[in-house]
């Protein structure tokens, strides 16, 4: 109760206070009170009960007297709402009226003088503003107004503010009686009064709600204007109930009748207000529009401002004001620091001004000239720099030559190509910059149009150029040449051309020498084979064997004349001891015997091979009886491989012998036994293109050239021994050393490797001096000469020299070069063997020829 | 197990910062950057093996001495740059607020740049200084031509300018102009200050056209440098003549084109700080005194009455082209007695002191200072078609006495038709006739000037060579390269009589002449060989040889040559196939050494030869123009090596 009879003063503020702009736009708070004021008939039963007592009692009417204040104010409005009320609630309507009507007759039923005796005091204590409104019902206006039963909303607010210049004036009028009014009302009072001073003065300000300074001001549950006090929820929670909420004091609000269609249709029909009313879901009931909020909807419809004659352009209220205030919002003191000048400047100052005073400081002196330049260097003690291996200063640009002369000799001038070549190139390209020229004289020397350019370019490379130290080697090239021992010293080996042996028609590309080196075999593409006697270059003996000889070898034992004679895809072997006895070939008729009987008897049997050995026998290599026209000519064997023999090597011994046939799988490599007549695959798997294969000269083991290694089988640990890496691309040939410790390989890619075997896999060294391939190397039996031939038709000969020592490495020196075959078909020196006792050569090339160089 | 290494925290990678790093750790922009490293001498490095450096990648990037940067850190320059940034931006905020005043004041206060400390740095000894300073000269002699721009202020032209005359006085008075040489580039002068020989070169005296091709902002950083180094080098270099530096210009001369003129040079200091330097310069001029020159010095004294001689020579060729010059008969010691009076006021008063070591000096010096003085005692006159900065310089320099057409420039001290002038320097096809009335002289082109000092002496302006010569109108003999080491092997030496060559060259083309003519089979093949040895990577002037020894030898065939002939053929077959087997047995890496340093020795001889041909070809096309007029003709001899020249 005493928070509502607190608002009561304030109630008036809004008619005084002036609402922001933005509040006075919204109509909406008219229409909340218009609600605020309409009632329930349920509630106006107990309001109506109440009322009669208030005379009563003066105290009781002094608590009531708030409500009636609000009854009163509600029955003042609910005249207007009751009038306008939806068509739908007619019924009830008439009721309110009526009640309405007891509630005035009982005040009415006073009159103003008595109710102002009566409740005067308490209400101008209590409720200055009902008492006000009284005062002037006392006076009798109120007759007039309480008769006019619709006062638009808008209008009552004015109204009041009207009222309360009209109060003001009773107050003045009546100051004898009402001395003792209330501060408050009167500050209020005088508020607004200026406040609507200035409404009058400005355009018409509509006040919004009040702001009251409560904490609850903005509290919904504290804006009563309905009846029912549910709050914000939605309606249809109440669907099921009777009632539709609660009023203030706990009491249920019932369900207000609601007519069925036809009603709705009807009041339609009859009602003309049934157009501008809206329903009003938390009181279940419609609310007839006032024309205000009426012509607002129409405004905005219009979308104009809400407010009736708002000027959206009006000044500018500053209601937090630019203007400084003369007064400080503190009132602390200023402290002293702010009117005494500063101790500590004033020292500085001091300290300035007394230098200034005596002289030590001359204000805008010009500033001394300091020389620009001077002895930087004083007495020069500083070292140079050291040689840094980091400090590398820039090198100095190159001196001229003749060439850049304006006047030089004509032979730097340029020719027509050498201009066009100088043109054509890239700049960066050109050895010169600029294109000489010569002019007669120096008044005709132009300006060179470059000059700049010149100098930017070396700025650039002062300052951009990565800068690289280059030790420049500064030697004799001829002293890098190694002082090799005079080849006198390391004589005897062939020097010059002894003896040509011609004869043949096609390149000689095998050859071999007997034991005693008294006479050659030697083989040609043109298949025929040819008997030498080697001192004298008689040919002793012709074999045509149809296909071209590609690999002859003499059996090594000196006690059978014996010869093995590659061709084709067989292998001969050649009985020297009986068809050319004749001529001494074999040394007696014992070698000849024992040679014949050698060769006599039969191939062994293959079963019998393969128990015996425990190899499995070559399938396609068979020891076969001679042709005919082969046997006529001495050939006692020929052993059939299944593919083209390439090479054929006796062991030291004479009764076995290897054959090579590239190509041809596991058997590319075969061993024959010449004594039983049968041949064995050493190997079940080929690995590489074999090229050619050696017993070695005192161990029993096999060495394999394939295109890029070297094997050593132990022939009789069956394992392979080492396998030596040439480094080259593809070996033609392969020597070794009557030690056996060292091998020589020749291969196509011009290069010779030598290993000692004692070293390692990789060559000992790889020499390439030959300009074509090399197509044979061979070592010296007994002197310390290695020899290779080659595709340019050279043949070199080097000292060989092999020491027992294992520290000392083998010596190996360039002797001599020998121009020996000229080449056929970019073939040249195509083979060549060492005399067996004497430090000669001989080479058989492309050309069909075969020399003896001694 | 020690401790693990972590990847690039030792070894090159240390040694080296690219250059993003560098400026992540200077914070500052590439163009400061750049600045920076021009003024300090900073340059790239090309690390021996990037991989390394650069974490195994080969990507090109651009190496930067580690320590270098380092130093850059506290380069006293860096606090300037960023100084003058925020000067910078303060002036355009003021400027662009219109605070006149406060501008102003700002400006009073600017920060201002002096590269002195890097003077000293970069070149801790003056020899250091020197030995740097031929891309100084040439950078300020060219900018002293260039007109200025907004990137070059006037001023910098200006010092320029000023630093170039400067300098060339300093030679004048120092007589240590050494070469000459008029290249179509410009001229290029070389001296020699304390052992230090300095090569410049000068543009012809044309206006230099600005290129749009350069960025001038570069040069300009250099330029400063140099300025800065050229000032404090000539300081020393002044002093040392106990002159004032910078000598005083007089602005009346140098308005009237005055030249070298317009700058006066002052002695500086009392007497007593004068003896010393003049000494010192004289000492630091000459070549340094070692134990054998002293030794060579007292044999020098035994033999003076032969230099005498010999200078009386010189006199002789010398009176023969100036009759003014019959008092040099003692050039030595008067010339020394001049640089000594030129060179310090009161020297005389201390000479005394210093007489005895340098009357030694003066007679070790004395072929230099016979040449130091080589125009002493000749007065030129210089026409006003000949480039007057370039030979006034050289001739005065050489102590001339030298005056020039008014049209010149203003300040000649000798008059066109004065008795005293000796040469006068024309440069047109024939006399004008207004000098017929002028007193007796001897014309000349100034090409005569620069030969006459790359010789050393006096040229016959008569010329040496037929049809060529040093008078107006004659064609001039070929202006040759002072520069170029004559008594090298491997230089082309154009000197050389014709005969010589074309001996050696005869017997050559004999040769080949003698193997094309005998086309054997045998022939054909070795030269299949030789094709398919050049195929391989040899020499080719390794195969060369053993193939004209093999024509030799095979010539035999045919020729029936004697058999002292095969003798020699067979020897110097055995010859080239020993080198070919001596060589067989070199290591892989001395191979190619030798074949790399032979190789080079190869173009160079092919440049040689292809010079000597060009000659043979003109000498040839000219005696075949003169044949059919003189129809002596000059003997088979001649017609032969024409024909072949041709041929060729």
């Amino acid at each position: 109760m005493a928070g509502r009879s607190k608002r009561t003063p304030t109630r008036r503020a809004p008619a005084a206070a002036p609402a922001p702009p933005k509040a006075r736009a919204v109509p909406a708070p008219s229409a909340q009170s218009r609600k605020r004021r309409t009632r329930d008939p349920d509630s106006d039963d107990s309001d109506a009960t109440a009322a009669p007592q208030a005379p009563s009692s003066a105290t009781s009417a002094a608590d009531d007297d708030s409500e009636d204040d609000d009854d009163f104010m509600a029955a003042e409005i609910d005249g207007g709402s009751d009038s306008d009320s939806d068509p739908g609630s007619d019924a009830g309507d008439d009721d309110e009226d009526e009640e309405g009507d007891e509630r005035y007759a009982a005040i009415d039923a006073l009159t103003p003088e008595q109710f102002m005796r009566i409740a005067g005091p308490i209400l101008k204590e209590r409720l200055p503003y009902l008492a006000k409104q009284l005062a002037e019902l006392s006076d009798g206006e109120l007759d007039g107004e309480g008769d006019d039963e619709y006062r638009p909303d808008g209008d009552s607010d004015e109204d009041d503010a009207a009222m309360d210049g009209d109060d003001e004036d009773d107050d003045k009028e009546g100051e004898d009686d009402e001395e003792d009014e209330d501060e408050d009302e009167e500050d209020a009072g005088s508020d607004s009064d200026e406040d609507d001073e200035r409404v009058e003065a400005g355009p018409k300000i509509i006040p919004g709600p009040e702001i009251i300074p409560d904490t609850d001001s903005d509290d919904s549950d504290a804006d009563l204007d309905h009846v029912n006090t549910v709050g914000n929820v939605p309606m249809e929670w109440y669907n099921d109930y009777p009632h539709i909420g609660y009023d203030l004091d706990g009491k249920k609000v019932m369900k207000p009748a609601v007519g069925d269609e036809l009603d709705k249709f009807l009041s339609k029909m009859d009602d003309p207000k049934y157009w501008t009313s809206v329903h009003d879901k938390q009181d279940q009931k419609d609310v007839e529009l006032t024309e205000d909020e009426l012509a607002i909807i129409q405004k905005l419809q219009k979308a104009e401002y809400a407010a009736d004659g708002f000027d959206p352009y009006q000044p500018t209220v500053e209601w937090f004001t630019s203007k400084t205030e003369i007064h400080p919002l503190s009132a602390a003191p200023e402290p002293k620091r702010r009117f005494v000048p500063s101790k500590w400047e004033h020292k500085k100052v001091m300290k300035i001004v007394r230098a200034i005073r005596n002289g030590w400081i001359v204000p805008n002196k010009p500033k001394a000239e300091k020389p620009k330049y001077f002895d930087i260097w004083g007495a020069d003690t500083a070292e140079s720099r050291d040689d840094h291996p980091m400090h590398l200063p820039a090198p100095k640009m190159a001196l001229p030559g003749h060439i850049e002369s304006y006047n030089p000799p004509e032979e730097y001038l340029f020719t027509e190509e050498e201009k066009q070549a100088w043109l054509d190139a890239d700049p960066e390209d050109r050895k010169i910059d600029f294109i000489p020229q010569k002019f007669t004289s120096l008044r005709a020397v132009p300006a060179y149009d470059q000059f700049t350019q010149n100098r930017f370019q070396r700025c650039l490379d002062l300052y951009l150029c990565p800068r690289v130290r280059r030790n420049r080697i500064e030697v004799d090239p001829d002293s890098l040449i190694p002082r090799l021992p005079d080849p006198k010293d390391l004589e005897p080996f062939p020097t010059a051309l002894s003896i040509a042996f011609r004869g043949h028609t096609g390149a000689v590309r095998s050859f071999a020498l007997s034991p005693t080196g008294q006479f050659m075999l030697s083989g040609s593409d043109d298949g025929a084979l040819r008997l030498w006697e080697v001192a004298t270059a008689r040919c002793l003996q012709v074999w045509t064997l149809g296909e071209p000889v590609v690999s002859v070898a003499w059996n090594p034992s000196k006690s059978v004349a014996v010869a093995a004679v590659a061709f084709g895809q067989d292998v001969a072997i050649l009985n020297l001891g009986s068809t050319t006895v004749a001529f001494g070939v074999a040394t007696d008729a014992k070698t000849a015997k024992t040679t014949t009987t050698m060769l006599a008897g039969d191939a062994a049997p293959v079963a019998a091979a393969n128990s015996a050995s425990g190899q499995r026998l070559a399938p396609k290599c068979e020891w076969r009886r001679p042709t005919r026209a082969l046997a006529a000519q001495g050939v006692a064997w020929t052993v059939h491989h299944g593919k083209p023999v390439a090479t054929v090597a006796w062991h030291r011994k004479g009764d076995y012998f290897v054959t090579t046939t590239p190509n041809h799988g596991a058997a590319s490599v075969m061993v024959h036994q010449l004594a039983r007549k049968q041949s064995q695959q050493p190997f079940k798997k080929n690995k590489g293109l074999v090229i050619t294969a050696q017993f070695h000269p005192t161990k029993p083991h096999l060495l394999v050239a394939t295109q890029r290694y070297v094997r050593i089988y132990d022939l009789v640990a069956q394992d392979i021994v080492k396998k030596l890496t040439s480094g080259v691309k593809w070996i033609s040939s392969m020597d070794q050393h009557p030690s056996g410790d060292h091998v020589i390989v020749g291969a196509y890619d011009r290069r010779l490797c030598w290993w000692d075997l004692e070293l390692g896999v990789k060559p000992y060294k790889t020499l390439r001096y030959h300009q074509q391939a090399l197509r044979s190397v061979a070592f010296h039996p007994s002197y310390p000469l290695f020899a290779s031939s080659s595709d340019d038709g050279t043949i070199q000969i080097f000292h060989g020299m092999v020491y027992a020592d294992l520290m000392t490495n083998p010596l190996i020196v360039p002797v001599k070069i020998l121009r020996a075959h000229a080449p056929v078909n970019s073939l040249g020196a195509l083979n060549l063997r060492w005399h067996p006792t004497q430090p000669w050569l001989i080479s058989s090339g492309a050309d069909g020829v075969i020399k003896l160089w001694t | 197990m020690g401790k693990i290494k972590k990847k690039g925290t030792t070894g090159a990678v240390k040694n080296y910062i690219s250059r993003r790093q560098a400026l992540k750790k200077l914070q500052i922009s590439l163009k400061d950057f750049r600045r920076l490293c021009i003024l300090k001498g900073i340059y790239p490095r090309e690390p021996a093996n990037k991989k390394k450096v650069n974490k195994g990648s080969t990507a090109p990037t651009t190496w930067y001495y580690r320590k270098d940067i380092q130093y850059l850190l506290h380069e006293p320059l860096l606090a300037k740059f960023r100084e003058w940034k925020i000067f910078a931006r303060k002036m355009a905020r003021l400027l662009t607020k219109r605070q006149w005043s406060t501008a102003e004041a700002l400006e009073e206060n600017k920060p201002v740049f002096t590269f002195d400390h890097l003077i000293r740095e970069r070149y801790p000894t003056f020899t250091d200084a020197l030995r740097d300073l031929d891309d100084a000269l040439s950078m300020i002699f060219l900018f002293a031509t260039m007109p200025s721009t907004n990137v070059l202020k006037k001023d910098l032209i200006e010092s320029c300018q000023r630093k170039s005359a400067e300098f060339l006085h300093y030679v004048i008075q120092s007589r240590c102009l050494r070469k000459t040489f008029i290249s179509i580039k410009g001229i290029y002068y070389q001296v020699e200050i304390k052992g230090q020989p300095i090569t410049w070169i000068v543009p012809h005296q044309f206006s230099q056209t600005v290129p749009t091709d350069v960025d001038f902002k570069v040069m300009h950083t250099f330029l400063q440098l140099y300025d800065t180094l050229l000032g404090f080098v000539m300081f020393r270099l002044y002093s040392e003549l106990n002159l004032k530096y910078p000598p005083a210009l007089d602005a009346a001369k140098d308005a009237g084109a005055a030249g070298l003129d317009a700058l006066t040079l002052e002695s500086a200091g009392d007497a007593k700080d004068a003896a010393a330097p003049a000494a010192v310069v004289q000492a630091a001029n000459a070549p340094k005194l070692t134990a054998e020159d002293k030794k060579r010095l007292k044999s020098l004294k035994s033999k003076i009455a032969s230099i005498k001689d010999t200078s009386d020579d010189a006199d002789v060729t010398m009176a023969e082209a100036s009759p003014a010059a019959d008092d040099a008969d003692e050039p030595v010691a008067e010339d020394f007695d001049e640089a000594m009076d030129a060179d310090g006021a009161a020297a005389g008063e201390e000479g005394d002191i210093h007489s005895k070591p340098l009357v030694t000096y003066s007679a070790l010096s004395r072929t230099l200072s016979s040449k130091q003085s080589l125009f002493s005692n000749l007065v030129f006159y210089i026409s006003r078609e000949v480039p007057r900065s370039a030979v006034e310089f050289v001739l005065r320099a050489f102590g001339a006495t030298v005056g020039w057409d008014a049209v010149l420039g203003a300040g000649s001290p000798v008059a066109a038709d004065d008795p005293r002038i000796t040469h006068h320097l024309v440069d047109r096809p024939s006399l004008p006739e207004s000098v017929a009335n002028l007193p007796r002289r001897v014309f000349v082109q100034p090409q005569w000037v620069f030969d006459c000092v790359n010789a050393g002496k006096l040229l016959l302006v008569a010329g040496t060579e037929h049809g060529t010569g040093y008078a107006p109108g004659d064609s001039l003999p070929p202006h040759l390269s002072p520069f170029v080491d004559e008594a090298s092997p491997l230089e082309y030496n154009p000197t050389l009589s014709d005969d010589e060559e074309v001996d050696a060259h005869e017997m050559v083309e004999e040769d080949a002449a003698l193997a094309d003519s005998d086309e054997e089979d045998e022939d054909e093949d070795e030269e299949e060989d030789e094709a398919d040895s050049e195929d391989d990577d040899e020499d080719a002037m390794e195969v060369e040889e053993p193939k004209n020894a093999k024509k030799l030898a095979a010539a035999p065939a045919t020729k029936k040559l004697t058999a002292a002939q095969k003798a020699k053929a067979k020897v110097a077959q055995e010859e080239a196939d020993r080198l070919v087997m001596a060589k067989l047995m070199m290591s892989n890496k001395d191979k190619k050494l030798f074949e790399a340093i032979k190789r080079t020795e190869q173009k160079k001889q092919d440049e040689i030869k292809n010079l000597k041909r060009k000659k043979a070809m003109i000498s040839a096309a000219k005696s075949d123009k003169a044949a059919p007029a003189a129809t002596t003709g000059s003997g088979p001899k001649e017609a032969k090596k024409a024909k072949k020249a041709r041929t060729q």
